[in-house]
């Protein structure tokens, strides 16, 4: 590996680990993981990096100061949400609508779930404020606003030392003037404390969405700004010299200034970024195919997305806290579904003689029963362990003692006598039950878009990915399974790939019969303009930079709209005909019916700026340090239709590339375990991926 | 016990975990379909659409995104279409909203599409139903409560009618909804959703049978309706054997007696035979109104209530159900409607009260069970809308959904805040004010919790809500709503108190604040105004048992005064929140 050379840091903090991710300008790639500081989390990052700097033998400043970027995701704000650890936030409102954090928009995630309590408002009703003035649906003055309210809001916000301000007014999206204008008074009221007008951060309809968006992004201001700050400056004191880019909600990536002005869209840039490197990796292979799934497996979740080429799904819906149960980001994000089934999900057989898994988890404390820290109750992870396709000596690189008696144990308690079953069949099971879970949520994501999963290839990240995505893969009749070498770090290895973007949004609404072409042109004029400035601002533009254009439409009376992707040409978007063909095919494509007769209404349009980082250079695949040396064993496992059988446990790197073989074996590197079973065909590739043909 | 569809095979309980999230998987996919291609509000806003599969003989194997009074009748529409149409073959669907022939009522429209085998062999239905937004009534609404008869309720009746012959529209049918429903474009667009979905699961279904064979799916339906009815009885076996009578009072509406309706339920648990019956016998004839029950409803609801004192994992199905016996006579206004009474209300308003008087009278059997009183149905923020739009001078008809606060107490939580009615489920969404005066020449000037109106109680019920709204600029507006609980508000139950009684005003213009009929078409003018407080639902348990910190947040939420804390939950909390814990012990003491 070259000692000079300049080089890009990734780096991802999750709950457990932070994953680093480091690629030099000749195309290596090396990973790191170091345990995540939660009181600190800086402290994690800076530990991963002096990690690679000691595997290379550098000082930490002389190895960072290699640095041209250094890509930050951090799951920072979305868990001062979830610990209620954000700043004391005031939410304006127009009068006679105090409740727009407490109603949401109605529903609840089960009919008959009569435990289930209704979530509390994202700001209190004690630091609610009503404020008169109205404006309709056509922009035109009701009433107009009282000033003296505003300043009577803002000396009890001051006595009340609140930290951050949201307004969000009904109607601000078609006429802004109120809004706007307390944000005025405010400025200079209640200097120093941040605002945030709804209008301005997110100009969509529905009071609700702008509402919730507005008090999301006000209550981190503070505390984003400091942690934001905080990281640039420990990384400059550390002798980084770069430029700090941080991770968004969209699967991009923007200066970590920029996010620290609008934080809400850090909120789920956590699990954006694997499906940015399942394209890559989709793409990267021979056979690529349309369509990607990928799946992150983690200890208590498996996040599922569709990709097709290198497109990322979006969703309007982002919830923070659940659907129904939490608050609305009103920001569209990576469609990333997550279902609670992980390593720590607990096994158990109901009254009927049914096993069911989860929704409990054991979490990492207690953690499993072979853990040894005091679980009992049968998972997972214990089942795996149960079938040998994890290693009690070698777990999670050895860091994790693994007590494989008190796994068998509760397998034993839980499932196999109540199932009436032998250890290892019931072991299976267990695997079986989660596998239909997972097998379920990627079927939301595809056959309920019409997608069949046959045409698609699986891709498997997460440490555990490797356990069983042979046996998912087949179920949904994948042609192919491909674990990438950085699998175990698919966000931090998404974030070296993604590209530096920036929507913007405005509500013009016409319909087909009544076109408005003009008014619409100037819309998407001014986006466009704002999408420049943006780049300009980036120092991104001239190649690799794009502003693609789109809108968000539906049928006559339907309540949902879908989006309609416009491409680059801004001329599309003055075309009724154009965007009623492009509309019926989108809602074909996601429903599989369409109704050429009906009026098409379209609400809000997008423009999307992006610009590639990487210079067009190819990511290259894996070194893995200090793997030399370690050989082909073997080790018993149990094998659904096979039984028990003698399985070659192989070092991920002693495969030699282009080679074909077929199981049963396991494939382990220090991060992952693969499990292939006799109708298994697998070989490494040149890329680095393990691809299998399930 | 179980009709025994002649499968030898014995699944395992992972294979009848696997087979069971499949053929959810298949439902939720119907579901999904429908909600997100529909077109009326009532369908694609406040969710009241079902869709679900159900067995070669017609039990309901598995549903999703349901509303619950609905679902439990899908049994009598497969029934129906198996006895009126022997002949049935692959590509047929079926139109059917016959309140006499197993609907919820008229105008709920579904589509049943029969699933067949390469043999020809009926094996599944798959059936979608969706709540229009007109159906040829003689007014402009959906919910008909005075009207005498089904003749002057107007609905078109279909009684399973067949709507595609070899996958193709039979366009008779087609063009006699487009002549005789208000909106037909929205009518069709719905169709079309109905439709789709019910063809999406009849392919995936296919699908699964190719994979699994359908000897394996035989044995999956007798043993995954088998294994539910397990889950049933195990509940009941472990209640106290008990017989109690409960009364719930629909308030006075014209048409019925000036009493109004009184909703008896005898409710035996027999745990030796692990079965709840119902007994809703003892009940009025049927009245020349609009507000007579469907047997699809009747029992529906009756199951509703015993559901929701059930544990939430056991599943609603054919199997489960079998342990829910319940009692109905005909020509009884909880019971079989005898033609040609209307059943034009017969989703909400005495549906609700079937199934508030069964959990009420389950609250009964013992501590930890049962449910109190939710909130009745609908208030002129629920009302369907109508009238000429003076932006575009085109006809309007839409139900709005601008809040609806019916939650009841439960035993371990306090009743769901946006919830339309018992039979809802809590699923509807409430509208966005934005989306609302978009789509309708209207203006919300108000929406927020009505404080210290919740049922109180260790739980308490969810707080009404008030609604105020008026037309556009000089338009007028038609209001459509039937609004019971304003002198029979939710009860609340074991120490529990009832809820604030709900009403309607008319305000603002020449004439001073007016309190309107509880039912029926009401005009606004320019300028004015119809306010409504929402029905909140009942408490559970005394309110002086409430922890003091939950009191203590209901303050901060505006939900209860402190006056009110002080008085009925016997708690001290200052105005702005703080909590005097030895002021609350003396209190209590």
């Amino acid at each position: 590996m070259s000692a000079a050379g300049r080089l890009r840091f990734a780096c991802d903090t999750g709950g457990t680990f932070t994953d680093l991710v480091v690629e030099d300008d000749a195309g290596g790639v090396e990973m790191y993981k170091a345990p995540t500081t939660p009181a600190d989390p800086i402290d994690g990052v800076l530990a991963s990096v002096a990690l690679a700097a000691d595997a290379h033998g550098l000082e930490l400043a002389e190895y960072l100061g290699r640095g041209d970027v250094f890509i930050h995701g951090t799951t920072h704000a979305i868990n001062a949400i979830l610990t209620g650890n954000t700043a004391r936030t005031g939410f304006l409102t127009t009068a006679g609508h105090p409740d727009v954090l407490l109603l949401r928009e109605g529903s609840r995630p089960r009919a008959f779930d009569h435990s289930l309590e209704f979530p509390e408002p994202y700001v209190p009703r004690a630091l609610t404020f009503e404020i008169p003035g109205r404006f309709d649906a056509q922009g035109e003055e009701l009433s107009p606003l009282d000033e003296n309210a505003v300043r009577t809001a803002a000396a009890r916000l001051a006595e009340l030392e609140v930290e951050a301000v949201a307004v969000c007014l009904l109607w601000s999206i078609v006429n802004p003037a109120h809004e706007r204008r307390v944000g005025e008074l405010l400025a200079e009221l209640l200097p120093g404390v941040p605002v945030t007008l709804s209008h301005e951060l997110n100009p969509s309809w529905r009071e609700y969405r702008r509402a919730s968006s507005a008090a999301i992004d006000a209550s981190l201001t503070p505390l984003m700004n400091r942690y934001l700050g905080g990281l640039t400056r420990r990384l400059e004191e550390a002798g980084f010299t770069g430029r700090v880019l941080c991770l968004t909600s969209q699967g991009g990536m923007v200066d970590a200034n920029a996010l620290a002005r609008t934080p809400i869209h850090a909120v789920n840039s956590g699990p954006a970024l694997a499906p940015i490197a399942g394209a890559h990796y989709n793409g990267a292979e021979e056979g690529t195919t349309e369509y990607a799934i990928v799946a992150d497996t983690g200890g208590t979740t498996y996040d599922v997305s569709l990709v097709r080429g290198d497109t990322i799904p979006w969703t309007r819906e982002t919830w923070v806290g659940g659907a129904y149960q939490g608050h609305m980001t009103g920001f569209p994000s990576v469609d990333v579904r997550s279902i609670g089934a992980g390593g720590g999900s607990i096994a158990w057989v109901d009254d009927g003689g049914v096993l069911h898994i989860g929704p409990q988890s054991a979490g990492a404390d207690p953690g499993p029963a072979c853990y040894g820290r005091g679980g009992t109750h049968a998972t997972v992870t214990d089942a795996s362990l149960v079938l040998g396709y994890l290693d009690a000596e070698y777990f999670l690189g050895g860091a994790i003692a693994i007590d494989v008696e008190k796994a068998q144990a509760a397998m034993r308690q839980d499932v196999a006598d109540p199932l009436g079953l032998e250890l290892e069949p019931a072991a299976w099971s267990v695997l079986d039950v989660a596998t239909e879970s997972m097998v379920q949520a990627i079927l939301a994501i595809t056959v309920n878009q019409g997608i069949d999963p046959a045409r698609a290839t699986l891709i498997g990240g997460g440490g555990a990915a490797g356990l069983n995505s042979i046996y998912v893969a087949r179920r949904l009749h994948c042609p192919r399974l491909i674990i990438p070498d950085t699998g175990a770090a698919l966000s931090a290895a998404g974030a070296l790939m993604s590209r530096l973007t920036a929507e913007h949004r405005a509500v013009h609404f016409t319909t087909t019969a009544d076109f408005d072409p003009q008014g619409t042109r100037e819309r998407i004029d001014e986006l466009a303009a704002r999408c420049q400035t943006f780049l300009a601002d980036a120092g991104a533009e001239g190649e690799g930079a794009e502003i693609t254009f789109g809108v968000e439409a539906r049928y006559e009376n339907q309540a949902w709209e879908i989006p309609v992707e416009l491409g680059g040409d801004p001329a599309t978007t003055t075309s009724a005909d154009d965007l009623a063909e492009r509309f019926h095919q989108a809602h074909r494509d996601v429903f599989a019916i369409d109704d050429p007769n009906s009026t098409i209404e379209f609400v809000s349009w997008w423009a999307r700026a992006s610009a590639d980082t990487r210079g067009g250079r190819a990511f290259g695949s894996l070194h893995e340090a200090g793997a030399d040396g370690i050989e082909t064993t073997t080790r018993q496992i149990y094998l659904p239709d096979e039984g028990l059988v003698e399985a070659r446990v192989i070092p991920w790197h002693s495969l030699v590339v282009g080679q074909r073989s077929t199981g049963p074996a396991i494939v382990e590197s220090p991060f992952t375990t693969v499990v292939l079973d006799s109708a298994s065909e697998f070989e490494r590739t040149a890329a680095g991926s393990l691809v299998i043909r399930p | 016990m179980s009709a025994h569809n002649g499968s030898t095979q014995q699944l395992g309980g992972a294979e009848l975990a696997v087979l069971a999230a499949r053929f959810e998987g298949i439902a939720s996919k119907m579901g999904n379909t429908l909600l997100r291609t529909g077109r009326s509000g009532v369908l694609n806003r406040a969710r009241d659409f079902s869709c679900c599969i159900t067995t070669r003989t017609g039990d309901l194997l598995v549903y999703a995104e349901s509303l619950p009074i609905h679902v439990m009748g899908a049994d009598m529409l497969t029934r129906a279409m198996l006895e009126l149409h022997p002949e049935i073959r692959p590509g047929d669907a079926f139109l059917h909203n016959s309140p006499y022939h197993g609907n919820s009522h008229s105008a709920d429209h579904v589509i049943l599409v029969p699933v067949f085998d390469d043999k020809d062999v009926h094996r599944y239905t798959m059936v979608c139903k969706a709540h229009q937004a007109d159906t040829g009534n003689s007014i402009p609404t959906t919910y008909h409560a005075e009207a005498r008869d089904v003749y002057e309720e107007g609905s078109l009746i279909f009684p399973c009618v067949r709507v595609q012959r070899d996958g193709v529209d039979i366009d008779d049918i087609i063009r006699m909804c487009m002549m005789r429903i208000r909106v037909p474009e929205q009518w069709h667009g719905d169709y079309l959703g109905m439709v789709g979905a019910a063809r999406i699961g009849e392919r995936e279904t296919l699908r699964l049978a190719e994979e699994a064979g359908w000897d394996t799916l035989d044995a999956f339906d007798e043993q995954w309706l088998d294994y539910s009815e397990g889950r049933a009885a195990a509940e009941i076996e472990q209640l106290p054997e008990t017989d109690v009578t409960a009364v719930s009072i629909h308030d006075p509406l014209p048409g019925t007696p000036p009493e109004g309706i009184h909703v008896r339920a005898n409710v035996r648990v027999l745990p030796d035979e692990g079965v709840v019956e119902v007994d809703l016998r003892d009940n009025l004839d049927n009245l020349p109104s609009g507000l007579n029950l469907t047997e699809s409803t009747a029992r529906g609801a009756a199951l509703v209530g015993v559901y929701n004192s059930l544990d939430p994992s056991v599943p609603k199905n054919g199997g489960s159900a079998r342990r829910i016996r319940v009692l109905l006579r005909e020509d009884c206004i909880t019971g079989i409607p005898k033609h040609p009474a209307s059943c034009s209300v017969a989703t909400t308003n005495v549906a609700d009260r079937v199934a508030n008087v069964t959990q009420r009278a389950m609250a009964k059997v013992g501590e930890g069970i049962g449910m109190a009183e939710f909130g009745c149905f609908f208030v002129g923020s629920s009302a369907v809308v109508s009238g000429i739009d003076p932006r575009t001078g085109k006809p309007h008809v839409n139900q709005v959904f601008l809040g609806a606060t019916a939650g009841a107490a439960g035993p371990y939580s306090d009743g769901w805040l946006t919830y339309l009615h018992v039979g809802n489920g809590g699923m509807c969404h409430v509208d966005s004010i934005e989306v609302a005066e978009h789509y309708q020449p209207l203006v919300v000037h108000g929406r927020g919790i009505a404080p210290d109106t919740e049922g109180a109680g260790r739980r308490r019920g969810a707080p009404g809500l008030r609604v105020d709204y008026g037309p556009l600029g000089e338009g007028n507006l038609t209001i459509a709503y039937v609004s019971d609980g304003e002198n029979n508000p939710s009860a609340g139950v074991r120490g529990g108190l009832d809820s604030t009684p709900s009403w309607n005003k008319r305000r603002g213009g020449e004439i001073p604040d007016e309190r309107l009929p509880q039912s029926g078409l009401v005009e606004l003018a320019a300028g004015q105004q119809i306010s409504s407080l929402t029905q909140s639902g009942g408490g559970y348990g005394p309110p002086t048992e409430r922890e003091p910190e939950r009191v203590q947040r209901d303050v901060l939420q505006g939900i209860v005064t402190p006056a009110r804390a002080k008085e009925v939950y016997r708690v001290a909390v200052s105005t702005n929140g703080e909590l005097d814990l030895e002021e609350t012990a003396r209190l209590r003491a």
